[in-house]
């Protein structure tokens, strides 16, 4: 394991912040720890990171406990919501920041450039820079010195939603390439999920799952990590010998052996609809056109309401009378 | 790490206060007692307080006026108000309050001293509104517009902070200022100070008077700390935006432009204009270029030392306020306050008292003249620093450690250096402030040593203002120097 | 760009710093080019209450005619009093030259003070010096009643005078003034304590303007601000000199014989028991009372000689002509009395 956190606690004045998280990270890994702001994700952190101390339990970096190490003998490397270059710094000095002095600085600082694609930047001050590019660059200055880990705190929080999306990929390749462990802090799960190689979701200061993006999604550990990983219709149900009766009528579900009553969720792509008498009966709500897919809202005639995802030439307008059933198997929690 | 530094910045300021503790405890509790149920020690104390009120008062005024015209508007010759605006910080108060009341001489008393202690401490208070006023966010000021709030409200709860600690320098500035106030007959706490020192040989009271002195400021400064609250003024790291500039309308174009210029002749035109009166009045009294020489670099010398050493304490000092919340750093920011608090005479004799015991070699060398400068205008530095490093988002700092750099290092490397601008600015601040001293001067100099403000003291002391002239003409030109860098650099674009 | 020019702002007082520190220029700093304890033995240093523009030709002449290494400092003579007796044991003066009696006092009364030589006592009537010896006086200043001859016909002759109605809110005086203080101890001494209270009272009363010192009472008075005013004498003298007698509309009055205010007051001198020079002082003590500053006081500060047989300036009352009250000047010292009767009526 390249990093290891090990029941780690904190308290701040009296409120629990982090009560005993665990996480490991594996060589070469990206980790999401996906949550809640106030879960404790980004107290977490500033743990591993050294900024704060720990109340009880230890952090190990390369097999190393660094638990009582200041920051700068942890041999991390820290990318922050705001890029936070040194203003008074040229982009190639902010890179070359924790390289050691002489050798081949000038080279590693080249070449983490253009790992973040800003080749020939170096000459320019941050605040010629855009948004995305001092991001680009606050990366390339975390890795110039072939950190053990890599921190992510919600690097993109501040960027047009617009660049993200492209930020993102080249952020990853950028890992990827330079071959880092790295840990991203995010709230997002759309981010966590398309970039992370695995997903750690934290709920009140505790890693409640851990797995790769699609584990998770598809088999999440509760329905809070269920409704929070994507969304979902939670309804109310009875489960008997792997199926479960609720206001869908009856489902299959994914993992058997559960009994009694729960609730069952339902993804919005497995909604398949269908003429009125195929399925249970309802009448469309609302119509929402993205392009690539929509999103149906049907009022059911039972009274349930659900979103429905379908391919994006839907024939439905609001007022039509629609079927609605269900494909494949739906998540089942007891209560 | 440092905490050291600090600790020892701090005791060096305190020092003051144990002397005035050693001297007051001689007389016994019945003289503390006598000295502080005197009728008139409770009068002055009140006139004091209301003397620093009103002028705090109006340098906000002041102060905040001039920097919006300056900084958020298209006055027209906006940046020539901008350093004209820091130019009175070149006027030492006696000198001014001299040529107000030579020009007229029904100006005393009360609103004597108001006015001149107005004119001559306003940019204590629109240097750092000014500098407020250029980072504040133009998007915070959009949206109480848009919530149809005047744009005052937002603008004015953001100045807040500067503004509070301006007009705190200011208002113990005027509890400690003998030498206007004197000249302008009105009798304040400072004046039963020196009275006793002066007419009764008599310490005792005099430094029970002083204590009660510190205890009224400390008072001062723990509210002003209040008033700063918990709120987090520090930076983000977000790319600045360029300050937007509200256009005028004609008749508050002419408003604007009739206000900064009067205050601009009343506070500097005046006085410089009276020196060169005295100039050319005085111009059959001979003229010692070797004198005048030798005070000028007296001066630059001192002050600069002063200011260096005042700098270096501040930095420690200013760094831990600016990062830490809690009794400690609240105790080591406030206890450098204590010079700024008490008269120069009673910071003077008790560097004398400490001097002589403990310090005897340097004791009338430069060295103490320059430590007593340090512990007269640390607060100013130490204002400086704190204001300066919030300007440096604490982020950076932790980004740096993450890099392999130890606290010393990223102090070093990245704080200072972010902090550079607005320390230097502190530094020039104690500079001039302390080319101005005189009580302290002429108690710790070494003797033989005479600065311009000493050799002004010596010619209108003998009322040759003939001969006091070129002194005066020249402190000032050169106190305007450091003055005018302040000014310009509050009408930057990036300030 | 700015923070270079603010660096340069720094730097340029910081050379000069160390030009100035390193010895370039000695009038600045001149203990650093000199071995401290060589400077400590070498020099007689006189702090000096008394202005420099006033004495300092006169220390030029001490150095001329003794051949002593004078080093001078110059303050004010109460907080030079309150500096020697914060410095005690360790003092750097040699020699304390005071502008008054009050602060000489002071310092005798600490017991700072070694005694003078008899022989150079006597050479200044009894009524000039301490009675224990340790401080003498070396000039005189007389006590006056400065009035507008324009709107005063007949000057007062009595400190008494000057509570009449017809003055009311028309006379200056400066309660924090050592001289002023000087004159209201005599006028306790003199008068009685009661006597004394009630003036001062009557003054207040009488709407008294105060003003911080000698010559702006003066400058009043000749701009008609106020009709008189309590000065000593040489102010006028060299107010005169300076502006000529077109000048200076205003007229001194010396008040008539016995009356408090007309004290004859002295700038005197004293040898600090801690210094190390005591021959030295002391022989600095000798040339103040020599024929040469006794001139200089009479011609240059208008002051009066107190060494028998020099001549006062022209157009100067004699000394003996003055007959101010009958007192003992060592008496003076009472000042913190006089504090607090002045405290008590709220004038300081």
């Amino acid at each position: 394991m390249r990093l290891k956190v090990d029941g780690v606690s904190k308290e701040f004045g009296g409120t629990r912040v982090l009560a005993g998280a665990s996480l490991s990270v594996a060589d070469g890994e990206l980790a999401a720890v996906l949550g809640p702001s106030g879960c404790g994700k980004t107290t977490l952190l500033r743990i591993v990171a050294g900024f704060e101390s720990a109340d009880a339990g230890t952090v190990a970096i390369g097999g190393v406990d660094v638990t009582g190490l200041p920051p700068e003998r942890r041999r991390i490397g820290i990318v922050p919501q705001e890029a936070a270059l040194f203003p008074h710094l040229t982009v190639a000095r902010n890179v070359a920041f924790g390289l050691p002095r002489g050798g081949r600085r000038d080279e590693r600082v080249a070449e983490c450039l253009n790992l973040v694609g800003l080749s020939g930047y170096g000459e320019r001050m941050p605040h010629e820079l855009s948004g995305g590019q001092q991001q680009r660059v606050a990366l390339a200055r975390a890795l110039a010195p072939r950190p053990g880990v890599v921190l992510l705190d919600e690097p993109f929080n501040a960027l047009d939603r617009s660049l993200r999306v492209s930020v993102r990929e080249d952020v990853r390749d950028a890992l990827k390439k330079a071959d880092a462990t790295a840990v991203l802090v995010t709230h997002d799960q759309e981010e966590a999920m398309s970039m992370a190689d695995t997903v750690a979701v934290m709920r009140e200061g505790l890693i409640v799952q851990k797995g790769d993006p699609a584990s998770v999604y598809a088999a999440p550990h509760d329905l809070g990590v269920a409704t929070f990983v994507g969304e979902a219709v939670v309804l109310d149900a009875s489960a008997e010998r792997g199926v479960a009766s609720c206001a869908l009528g009856s489902l299959p579900l994914r993992s058997g052996g559960g009994g009694g009553r729960g609730r069952v969720a339902v993804r919005p792509e497995q909604f398949v609809v269908t003429p009125p008498e195929a399925g249970v009966a309802g009448l469309v709500e609302r119509v929402e056109f993205f392009g690539h897919d929509a999103a149906l809202t049907v009022a059911l005639d039972n009274g349930v309401v659900i979103r429905a995802r379908t391919r994006g030439d839907v024939p439905h307008r609001p007022g039509d009378r629609v079927g609605v059933g269900v494909e494949g198997p739906v998540l089942f929690f007891e209560l | 790490m440092l905490l050291v530094p600090a600790v020892f910045a701090a005791l060096v300021s305190l020092l003051p206060i144990v002397y005035l503790v050693v001297r007051a405890a001689e007389g016994g509790l019945g003289v503390v007692a006598e000295t502080l149920w005197r009728a008139r020690t409770l009068e002055l104390a009140v006139r004091s307080l209301g003397l620093a009120a009103v002028v705090t008062l109006l340098c906000v005024v002041i102060g905040v006026s001039l920097a919006w015209l300056v900084v958020r508007t298209d006055l027209p010759g906006r940046r020539v108000f901008g350093v004209l605006a820091a130019l009175p910080l070149a006027v030492p108060s006696y000198v001014a309050a001299y040529t107000w009341v030579a020009a007229l001489p029904d100006l005393s008393g009360f609103w004597g001293s108001v006015m001149v202690l107005t004119l001559v401490s306003y940019p204590y208070v629109y240097l750092p509104a000014a500098a407020a006023l250029a980072r504040l966010d133009p998007a915070m000021e959009e949206v109480a517009l848009s919530l149809g709030r005047g744009r005052m409200s937002v603008v004015l709860r953001q100045l807040r902070p500067s503004v509070a600690a301006g007009g705190l320098l200011v208002a113990m500035y005027v509890l400690a200022e003998f030498g206007a106030v004197a000249i302008m007959r009105f009798d304040v706490f400072t004046t039963q100070i020196y009275t006793s020192y002066r007419a009764g040989f008599d310490r005792t009271p005099a430094a029970v008077l002083g204590l009660l002195l510190v205890v009224v400021t400390s008072a001062i400064v723990v509210a002003e700390a209040r008033s700063r609250g918990r709120a987090s003024y520090a930076t983000r790291g977000a790319p600045a935006r360029r300050r937007r500039v509200v256009a005028l309308r004609p008749a508050a174009r002419v408003a604007g432009l009739a206000w900064s210029t009067s205050v601009a002749v009343a506070a500097v035109g005046f006085p410089f204009a009276a020196i060169c009166y005295w100039l050319l009045d005085g111009a059959s009294a001979e003229l010692r270029p070797a004198e005048l020489f030798s005070a000028f670099g007296a001066t630059l010398s001192m002050s600069a030392a002063g200011a260096l050493v005042s700098t270096a304490l501040a930095v420690p000092v200013g760094v831990i306020a600016a990062r830490h919340r809690g009794r400690t750093a609240s105790f080591l920011e406030q206890s450098t306050y204590v010079g700024h608090a008490l008269p120069g005479i009673v910071i003077a004799l008790s560097l004398v008292f400490f001097g002589v015991r403990y310090a005897y070699p340097l004791y009338q060398r430069w060295p103490m003249l320059v430590l007593a400068y340090a512990v007269l205008f640390l607060p100013a530095a130490v204002g400086a620093v704190r204001a300066s490093v919030l300007q440096a988002p604490p982020v950076v700092e932790e980004v740096a450690r993450s890099l392999g750099r130890g606290p010393l290092a990223v102090m070093r490397e990245v704080t200072l250096p972010l902090a550079l601008p607005g320390v230097l600015a502190g530094g020039a601040l104690v500079f001039l402030t302390a080319m101005k001293e005189l009580p302290a001067t002429l108690l710790l100099r070494p003797t033989g040593m005479e600065t311009l403000a000493t050799r002004l003291w010596t010619e209108t002391g003998s009322g040759a203002y003939g001969a006091a002239a070129p002194y005066a003409a020249l402190l000032m030109l050169v106190a305007a120097v450091p003055g005018f860098v302040l000014g310009h650099r509050s009408t930057r674009e990036d300030a | 760009m700015s923070v270079r020019r603010l660096i340069a702002a720094a730097i340029i007082p910081l050379a000069l710093l160390a030009t100035a520190c390193g010895g370039g220029e000695p009038a600045a700093a001149p203990t650093s080019s000199e071995d401290p304890e060589k400077f400590e033995d070498a020099s007689l240093v006189i702090y000096s209450g008394r202005n420099e523009n006033l004495v300092g030709p006169l220390i030029d002449k001490l150095k001329t005619a003794t051949g002593l290494d004078v080093q001078v400092r110059y303050g004010d003579s109460a907080e030079l009093a309150a500096q020697i007796l914060e410095e005690g044991e360790r003092t750097r003066a040699d020699l304390f030259f005071s502008q008054d009696a009050g602060a000489l006092g002071a310092l005798s009364k600490a017991g700072v003070l070694a005694p003078l030589p008899q022989p150079l006592l006597d050479r200044v009537p009894e009524k000039y010096r301490s009675a224990d010896g340790t401080w003498i006086g070396v000039s005189g200043r007389a006590r006056v009643i400065v009035y507008d001859p324009r709107t005063v016909q007949d000057p007062p002759k009595s400190v008494f005078d000057l509570t009449d109605p017809k003055y009311k809110d028309k006379v200056g005086w400066a309660p924090t003034n050592a001289s002023f203080q000087s004159f209201v101890t005599a006028l306790r001494l003199v008068s009685g304590e009661d006597k004394a209270r009630k003036w001062l009272e009557d003054m207040k009363a009488n709407g008294t303007q105060t003003f911080s010192n000698n010559g702006n009472i003066l400058n009043a008075v000749d701009e008609g601000k106020v009709s008189a005013g309590l000065i000593n004498h040489y102010y006028w003298y060299e107010k005169v000199a300076e502006k000529g007698e077109a000048g200076v509309p205003s007229k001194l009055s010396f008040p008539a014989e016995g009356d408090p205010g007309a004290l004859v007051n002295v700038a005197g001198v004293s040898v600090l028991k801690a210094s190390k020079h005591g021959a030295a002082a002391q022989k600095a003590a000798e040339f103040m009372l020599g024929t040469e500053a006794q001139k200089y006081f009479a011609d240059e500060t208008k002051e009066y000689p107190l060494v028998e047989g020099v001549a006062t300036a022209p157009g100067l009352p004699a000394l003996d002509s003055i007959k101010g009250p009958d007192l003992d000047l060592s008496k003076l010292d009472s000042l913190e009395q006089t504090l607090t009767l002045l405290k008590e009526v709220g004038l300081v």
